[in-house]
């Protein structure tokens, strides 16, 4: 009996081996609020470039953009359709992933990411040719800070779509496990909508 | 207010109305120019 009491007592430890399940307060699951309180936070970074905007444009009633610069609407128009086409081969893969269509994930994430990657290109290449820099005028600075600032969640965006790739190629993903595709999903579709707002005010206004 | 990033598709969902939002107010810009 004793014996058989040592064997319970080892099989009870073995479940409970380690430190404590860490307390949820949440309903939320700990990843996707993780990415939720990330994604607040970048509101507000892209809010305090858009006050600096703002002031320049309302407050001040600076020409936009300042005289003697012309801002390429049509190609940046372009790059805009580009971006948003790679939300919905993204969604497309998503989709797919959960039908079961591995290969169909594996394309809509591929696609996504070289939308990205060629959605980074040009800005870069609109930087070379647009004639003005950041020093020139505080439009410029605004200018740059708003357009690069966005650049750069593109930039962790790819970067979180590359592992992505790596994972759906080597077949991590299952239909019940998805949360890696789900996450960085959420946060491309945020560098999207905030292209949208930053296109609209600063290109198209 | 439900949150609109709780799932990739709710997020996609959100950005299409984004999309049409901007679009409506670039119209009305255009058109307040063009007067």
């Amino acid at each position: 009996m004793e014996a058989g009491a040592i064997q319970a007592g080892a099989g009870h430890a073995h479940e409970h081996h380690g430190p404590p399940p860490a307390n949820r307060s949440s309903r939320v699951d700990p990843a996707l609020l993780g990415m939720l309180l990330f994604i607040i936070s970048e509101v507000m970074v892209f809010g305090a470039f858009f006050t600096a905007y703002f002031f320049i444009r309302v407050v001040q009633s600076a020409d936009w953009p300042a005289e003697g610069t012309e801002l390429p609407k049509l190609i940046a128009g372009i790059n805009t359709c580009i971006l948003i086409s790679s939300s919905f081969t993204l969604h497309w893969a998503e989709h797919a992933h959960k039908m079961g269509n591995r290969r169909g994930l594996q394309a809509g994430i591929l696609t996504t990411f070289l939308l990205g990657l060629t959605f980074l290109f040009i800005q870069v290449n609109e930087y070379v040719h647009i004639g003005f820099s950041p020093q020139d005028s505080a439009q410029g600075t605004v200018f740059y800070g708003l357009t690069g600032l966005h650049g750069a969640h593109v930039f962790i965006g790819l970067t979180l779509l590359l592992f992505v790739n790596i994972r759906a190629f080597r077949g991590h993903f299952t239909a019940e496990d998805h949360r890696g595709i789900e996450v960085p999903g959420i946060y491309w579709h945020f560098v999207d909508v905030m292209w949208i707002v930053v296109y609209t005010t600063v290109y198209i206004l | 207010m439900r949150n609109p990033l709780r799932s990739e598709a709710n997020a996609f969902r959100f950005l299409l109305y984004v999309i049409a939002v901007a679009a409506v107010v670039v119209v009305l810009a255009l058109i307040i120019q063009a007067l």
